[in-house]
């Protein structure tokens, strides 16, 4: 880095001096507009619910504005409910399979649409559609196709001799959060695809074609030039992607309303009832609270991890 | 990739047959919408006697309504990216202090549901006299979007080699300069990307919508949708309608942009 | 010019000018009294509640003339279903409730718990002649808070063509019930569709078989409470109901027995208009099954009530007041029935409703015997409405037997 020079203006500091310190102004400006509008629009009502989840904030609440404080009761009122074990084990389970799908599913279709065929372009665009539908239609689309007695999945799979008796997709407990967790993955495999395949595109040519010299093709050309090159963007894809995960409600309660007998209840679902449904807020927010550690832990966990591998 | 001509046809096949899965619901969608009568239990696999009745409810109701969602959807776009461009980059590039929290902070945002954000937003917007009106919705669905797209902006940012910003700094040009002129340009898959995403979130959103409008005069698409299922009688048709319908016009603008994510944006900018 | 006659021609003049300005005051203090009435013109009142079309239509030609009827101008604002609620606590907490607000009748006691509602009474509102269960679901700790002009309830439809073709008569008894709905279960067709949802809704649907079986909401662990689930249990074990009524909504429900995917089904009089417009089907209500012979079945009571929030603005509670008692006027009850399939609340107005409306006369009658959901527990429904759909699906999935999940479900 060559230096610009060192001359002295009139007022006694050196150009690049000023030059620095109105560079830092100017990042700072850079930043100012998003600092502004998160502390604005996120900063009140985080404070807010952080703090009613200990008070006893009822519908009256909303009138009167009195909410007393009540201290812990809420979260141990939540953590010892026979619920509690459920809905945790439903909110793993129902984050895991869903990252697990949507992301490995929307890599595959990302690297197969880096061939250049015809319609590759119109058919990336249309994979956009199960994002773009609104929600209450698709779950309730998918309500009748995952029907037990007249849904059309399972009149194809007995036409096709494939099972011997309907599939309680979402009306039997054992099933149902499965299901739900194939209608998760279904929406979210367009957002993958999308940041995935944008990364990828950002990727030069040449590296792959130096590397198809040295022989690496396929599978290595991936390990070793595809992959490292998408870990920033894979990083931002998978913690949004948990985070975005353990905020799920509307597909839930689209699909089973948190049933049958709490088989798909998630700390999300919950907080929202408890809210929404039962009008008992501070249980809600405390609920609330409880999945912002849980998104925390995780997003801390995993970026520790991440720094260490790019470490090595 | 280049493909001999018989594996692009393969390809394509392949390709048509995994939409063809995927999209299966969406096909069910446009099926129920032109079948009359009790959508749902009793619709069949193709449409026997397909009618546009609900397509005619849907549009002279809906029809203003898509208009709404796309000023609100563009007007978000354009604010979001105009704030987020620049903090990514320096949040990508530059070495300041707090940069860690910040990161933290824009994460701990996108923990936070919807209806907590909307709630406090209700009262705010009451006393400014933003609500029932685009400006306020597109201000909402900004603060839903620009994390995102921060963080989505500097992940690509980061991988922007470091030899073309110093070239432009060596040739003296200013942090402003070396942004509009340098980075934007080469961001560009980053900034569509982005964009894109924007565009998604605002055109989707259904919470804003509900909270900040007091059901007279201004009704996003989604918000209408909402209006077939209020009651006990619930009329899928039009609502399946109305979901096809207000898909369009985004499907039409995102296939536009998607065109300009293409490859190599670096190809001899590092020479 | 005698100076006497100029004088009694002042005398005179100020007389008439004293008469006339007697006369004007008068004129005005009559006219001031009557500005308790004019207070209350000129006024746009706002008016909010949760219907969709087409019922809104209906219900804004009724708002219309009211308002007009009054002198005032109204502007309506309709919020689709469930968002209603979250909304009305928003405008609570900001103060910016509308002037008329319609409420579900088991959400009044939530809303009226808050201090943000005023007495019907307030108003000369009274509620007199209207059937016990909907004043009793209106009202919170003795006051009456909300006023509903028409009211529904739950019945048994059922398929006149397939009743016929298997040689049945409706059931009136669970035994029956249970019978039919084993007979007429074909390939392709239950016997019997209810919603058995995991929400309020099925908690909705399960009133009737508890409350007829002398079950109580206080307390949900008792043999009687057991009974009525078990009989809910025991036609979808054997088949005579769809395992999927755990998912079904009473919209669900209305769809299967349209497509002629259930020979019965438990659901109230907002679908007749559905049903009259399918081709092909033909069906009749009666009244829900009773556990023997001769009783009257107690089946929940639906309805919106109208109430009128604290404004701090005397003149326009006073003409929101007077827009409630126009909405529950004699002649929009009738009008509204019609309009939205329900019945009047009034039950003098309702009898003489049944006699010009056949189809809706079976709620007539089951109205009588209804009962409010709030009446006994107030603002502590919620809680006992989440243990009964919690118990049904327990029940209903098979996870636990009937006396076992409201075991489970009342203590929680």
């Amino acid at each position: 880095m060559t230096l610009t020079g060192g001359q002295a203006t009139g007022s006694g500091i050196p150009r690049r001096t000023r030059g620095l310190r109105q560079e830092r102004a100017v990042t700072w400006l850079f930043l100012l507009p998003a600092l502004i509008y998160i502390v604005l629009f996120f900063g009140y009502p985080i404070v807010k619910n952080a703090v009613m989840g200990s008070q006893d904030y009822t519908t009256a609440t909303f009138y009167t504005g009195s909410a007393p404080w009540v201290g812990w009761a809420n979260y141990s009122s939540f953590l010892s409910s026979s619920l509690a074990g459920t809905t945790f084990l439903n909110t793993a389970v129902f984050t895991v399979g869903s990252i697990a799908g949507q992301f490995t599913i929307g890599l595959a279709i990302a690297l197969f649409f880096r061939r250049r065929f015809p319609l590759s372009g119109l058919l990336r665009s249309l994979l956009l559609l199960p994002w773009l539908l609104p929600l209450i239609a698709g779950a309730a689309v998918w309500r009748w196709i995952l029907d037990q007695d007249s849904g059309v999945l399972n009149s194809t799979l007995l036409h096709l001799h494939l099972v011997h008796t309907s599939v309680p997709w979402l009306s039997s407990p054992g099933m149902a959060l499965y299901s739900v967790i194939i209608v998760n993955v279904w929406i979210g495999i367009p957002f993958n695809v999308t940041l995935l395949y944008s990364g990828m595109q950002g990727i030069p040519e040449e590296h792959y074609e130096a590397a198809a010299i040295d022989g690496a093709v396929g599978w290595k050309a991936f390990r070793h030039i595809t992959w490292p090159a998408l870990r920033p963007i894979v990083t931002v894809v998978l913690v949004l992607g948990v985070i975005y995960t353990l905020k799920v409600v509307d597909i839930i309660l689209g699909l089973t309303g948190g049933g049958p007998a709490n088989a798909t209840q998630t700390l999300a679902t919950t907080a929202y009832q408890d809210s929404f449904v039962r009008f008992a807020f501070g249980q809600g927010a405390a609920v609330n609270n409880i999945l912002l550690v849980v998104s925390l832990l995780f997003a801390g966990l995993y970026l520790r991890v991440n720094r260490r591998v790019s470490d090595e | 990739m280049r493909l001999t001509k018989r594996r692009q046809a393969t390809s394509t096949v392949i390709g048509i047959g995994l939409l063809a899965i995927m999209l299966f619901p969406v096909y069910w969608m446009i099926n129920t919408s032109l079948q009359s009568g009790n959508v749902g239990a009793s619709s069949t696999l193709l449409p026997l006697h397909p009618t546009l009745a609900a397509y005619r409810l849907a549009l002279s109701q809906q029809g203003g309504d898509i208009v709404t969602s796309l000023t609100i959807s563009c007007g978000t776009v354009l604010l979001s990216l105009a704030i987020a461009a620049p903090a990514a980059y320096v949040l990508a590039r530059s070495r300041i202090r707090g940069r860690s929290v910040i990161l933290l902070a824009l994460v701990i945002t996108q923990m936070v549901p919807g209806i907590v954000i909307a709630n406090s937003l209700y009262p705010a917007f009451d006393q400014l006299g933003l609500l029932n009106s685009r400006l306020g919705l597109v201000l909402a669905d900004t603060s839903t979007a620009l994390p995102f797209a921060i963080l989505i902006m500097r992940a690509f940012m980061v991988s922007l080699p470091g030899e073309i910003v110093e070239a432009a700094r060596v040739d003296g040009a200013g942090l402003v300069r070396t942004f509009v002129s340098i980075v934007l340009p080469v961001s560009r898959n980053a900034v569509i990307t982005a964009g894109l995403f924007a565009f998604l979130f605002s055109w989707s959103d259904f919470l804003f919508a509900l909270t900040l409008t007091t059901g007279t005069n201004l009704t996003p698409v989604t918000l209408g949708i909402y209006s077939y299922l209020g009651g006990e009688i619930q009329s899928w048709g039009p609502v399946m309608a109305t979901g096809v319908l207000s898909a369009l016009p985004a499907i039409v603008l995102l296939a536009f942009a998607q065109r300009f994510i293409s490859v190599g944006q670096l190809n001899g900018a590092v020479k | 010019m005698n100076r006497q006659g100029s004088r009694s021609t002042r005398v005179l003049v100020a007389a008439a000018t004293c008469a006339a300005l007697a006369l004007a005051l008068a004129g005005c203090s009559g006219s001031s009294s009557g500005s308790g009435t004019s207070a209350t013109t000129g006024l746009n009142l706002t008016i909010e509640d949760y219907y969709s079309q087409p019922a809104a239509a209906a219900y804004d030609t009724i708002y219309s003339a009211c308002a007009k009827q009054l002198g005032d101008t109204v502007t309506i604002s309709h919020i689709a279903g469930a968002a209603l609620i979250p909304k009305v606590l928003q405008q609570v907490s900001s103060r910016t409730m509308p002037d008329v607000l319609m409420l579900d009748n088991p959400d009044v006691d939530q809303i009226a718990a808050t201090g943000a509602l005023s007495p019907l009474s307030d108003y000369g509102i009274t509620g007199a002649g209207y059937i016990p269960g909907i004043i009793a679901a209106g009202s919170y700790q003795g006051k009456l808070y909300g006023l509903a002009p028409a009211v529904n309830s739950l019945a048994l439809f059922y398929n006149v063509d397939m009743f016929k073709a298997a040689g049945l008569t409706p059931p009136t008894t669970w035994a029956e019930l249970q019978a039919d709905a084993k007979v007429l279960t074909k390939p392709g067709r239950y016997g019997f569709a209810f919603s058995g949802v995991n929400t309020y809704e099925g908690t909705w649907q399960f009133m009737p078989w508890m409350w007829t079986n002398a079950g109580d909401e206080k307390n949900i662990d008792t043999p009687q409470t057991a009974q009525a689930l078990q009989l809910l249990t025991s036609m979808v074990q054997d088949g005579s109901a769809s395992k999927s009524v755990v998912l079904w909504t009473q919209a669900d429900v209305e769809s299967q027995f349209a497509a002629g995917k259930a020979a019965m089904m438990e659901n109230g009089p907002w679908n007749i208009a559905l049903l009259q417009g399918v081709s092909g089907l033909h069906w009749a209500s009666v009244p829900l099954p009773t556990p023997q012979a001769g009783q009257k079945s107690v089946s929940p009571l639906g309805g919106e009530t109208y109430t009128v929030p604290q404004a701090g603005d005397s003149a326009k509670m006073a003409a929101a007041g007077k827009m409630v008692a126009c909405i529950n006027s004699d002649a929009n009850q009738v009008a509204i029935s019609k309009a939205v399939a329900y019945v009047p609340a009034k039950i003098s107005v309702a009898e003489q409703f049944a006699k010009t409306n056949p189809l809706l006369a079976p709620y007539v009658t089951v109205v009588q015997t209804a009962r409010s959901r709030t009446g006994e527990l107030g603002n502590g429904w919620d809680t006992a409405a989440t243990a009964i759909y919690t118990a049904e699906q327990l029940a209903l999935t098979g996870k636990d037997s009937p006396a076992a999940a409201l075991k489970q479900a009342q203590g929680q």
